[in-house]
């Protein structure tokens, strides 16, 4: 095994982990919306809610990058040059990112002050992480761009999957300068930061993703490279054809000028086409493999993702995109369903799939089929499920009673906090949430059991032997 | 806003949800019928665009939305049809290129 491949794993492991802290943080977030004075003023809602979005954000970053150094070895034929310095920075990071959780879990906040911007919290929503771990997180992204294209470089190699990954770090860093400034007009700050949080999510991660799942799917199922990158070529051009537009979708309510209604209305309308296409790919794929593969987890974590793709960010996206629909349902419990079912399917299932990937090849040569990681698999998809489904109704009373009916004002929104459907739907939310936690813990099982069960399965065997 | 409004507000919504959810059931459906060739899914997956043609007509006909959000709904209705029929004709030819030319 090359060293980029044990960092990957060592990326995976601290992945599986910040993904275990944004489901406590967001079992924890749940919690208080139907005990609202839960910690009140020792552990209060912002906080959590700071926790349960940063680390998906990390989680998914971290699996992504340990996705690529999984692969990147594979693909050039060599180790990944400068390994020894990208070791050093997943340290860093991993440090740095204990350090900003303890600062956010024990200070809190700080004063509207450089040294809170510097020391304690941001203040911009998505990346509140402090000044300087902001730095700390452009520079392992720097060398990890700096590994990617010196190893292509020394390897003298060029494939179509790397060409377009080494094309989308650079908008992947530099949409990253955008959490640095300081501007004090809000429209504009608003206007710059969805260049960040939007294009990332729906333009740089989804190309980022697709790379990762092209190197998958040869993998997985042996397609070859002729097909992957020719797909993979046509899926960027739709996704960045209509998601870079899409982002005007943010503009509605900003203070933006009114031709972004138009512009982000009919791009984002047009988001849920390409992943119909690739719904149509996945049942090819599973249907010309006969839904059999060596490595079936990872092979129905990659069908999980082409559809709940299609449901969380085309079906629930769609719902609410357009400006008439939107004016009402934005920054309510209905925005946040989508948000929860679209980055589950879009990036959560590819994560998962790749990390079973890696560990067939390490640690379970003769398979990795069990109870265990079906169970998770329908825990994790159901909670999911589930969660979007309770705040998807309770969103759509937050927009009938307290945005359409009662003309968004704090009485409005202070009765639908009492609105029967809504707390039901807080209820259901919780009880999902605990369904999808019951899933994580299952996933940890499997996949700190994986290879290890199946030896202590053929122990006695080979005592009998 | 009135609550007839209000009510128009979700109904559109919902009916918004189930056209993308049809065109994407079509495409499932299409997909299998290719895949075991069997004429029955291919007739199911036209059962599911034809009631997404019913949601379109719906959505034409019975919800505030202004005209040319109706007229956009309309051209992504037929795209919907397009989509899996050529995907599918694309991923054979990628995958089956000597069959095209024999």
């Amino acid at each position: 095994m090359y060293r980029s491949q044990r960092l990957a794993l060592r990326y995976f492991a601290a992945a599986i982990a910040l993904f275990g802290v944004m489901v406590a943080a967001g079992l924890l977030s749940a919690t208080y919306y139907v005990h609202p004075t839960l910690l009140f003023n020792v552990f209060n809602f912002n906080i959590a809610k700071i926790l349960h979005i940063d680390t998906l954000v990390l989680w998914l970053l971290m699996g992504f990058l340990g996705a690529v150094y999984w692969f990147l070895p594979g693909e050039l034929g060599r180790e990944v040059k400068g390994i020894a310095l990208a070791e050093v920075m997943f340290w860093i990071l991993c440090a740095a990112i204990a350090v900003v959780a303890a600062v956010f879990i024990v200070v809190q906040y700080g004063g509207s002050n450089e040294s809170s911007m510097w020391f304690i919290n941001q203040g911009r929503k998505y990346v509140e992480a402090p000044r300087w771990a902001a730095l700390g997180i452009v520079a392992v992204m720097l060398v990890f761009a700096y590994n990617v294209i010196a190893t292509a470089i020394e390897a003298r190699k060029m494939t179509g999957v790397l060409g377009v990954l080494i094309a989308d770090a650079v908008p992947l860093l530099a949409l990253y300068l955008d959490a640095f400034p300081e501007i004090k007009n809000m429209s504009v700050d608003l206007f710059w930061w969805w260049w960040l949080v939007h294009l990332w999510v729906e333009a740089t991660w989804e190309v980022f993703i697709g790379c990762i799942m092209a190197w998958t799917l040869m993998e997985l199922l042996g397609t070859s490279r002729r097909v992957v990158e020719s797909w993979l070529y046509v899926e960027v051009a739709l996704v960045l054809g209509t998601g870079i537009l899409g982002l005007g979708h943010h503009y509605f309510w900003i203070g933006a000028p009114t031709y972004w209604l138009g512009i982000g209305g009919a791009f984002s309308a047009l988001e849920p086409l390409p992943l119909l296409g690739m719904v149509v790919h996945g049942v090819y794929d599973a249907g010309t493999h006969h839904m059999q593969a060596a490595n079936r987890p990872a092979f129905y974590w990659t069908l999980a993702e082409a559809f709940g793709n299609f449901l969380g960010a085309g079906v629930f996206g769609f719902m609410m995109t357009l400006p008439q629909i939107n004016l009402y349902s934005h920054g309510t419990q209905w925005t946040v369903s989508h948000g929860h079912f679209a980055f589950w399917g879009a990036y959560g299932c590819g994560v998962l799939a790749v990390v079973y990937l890696a560990l067939e090849k390490t640690r379970a040569a003769k398979g990795l089929d069990s109870a265990a990681w079906k169970w998770s698999f329908a825990l994790l998809n159901v909670g999911m499920a589930g969660m979007a489904g309770a705040l998807l109704a309770a969103g759509m009373v937050e927009a009938f009673v307290g945005r359409a009916i009662g003309g968004s004002t704090l009485n409005a929104f202070l009765l639908v906090q009492n609105n029967s459907w809504f707390v039901e739907g807080m209820w259901a939310r919780l009880g999902f949430g605990v369904v999808f936690a019951a899933g994580y813990a299952t996933l940890v099982f499997d996949l700190a059991t994986i290879g290890r069960r199946h030896e202590l399965e053929i122990m006695p065997e080979s005592r009998a032997a | 806003m009135n609550a007839g409004m209000a009510e128009a507000l979700i109904f559109t919504a919902l009916l918004l949800g189930a056209f993308v959810l049809l065109g994407g059931l079509y495409g499932l459906f299409y997909s299998l019928g290719r895949l075991r060739r069997e004429r029955r899914l291919i007739a199911i997956a036209r059962v599911h665009y034809a009631l997404q043609c019913v949601v379109t007509a719906a959505i034409m006909l019975d919800t505030p939305l202004t005209p040319w959000w109706k007229v956009f709904v309309v051209l992504s209705c037929a795209a919907y049809f397009e989509i899996p029929p050529r995907t599918w004709r694309y991923l054979e030819r990628l995958h089956h290129p000597r069959e095209r030319h024999a």
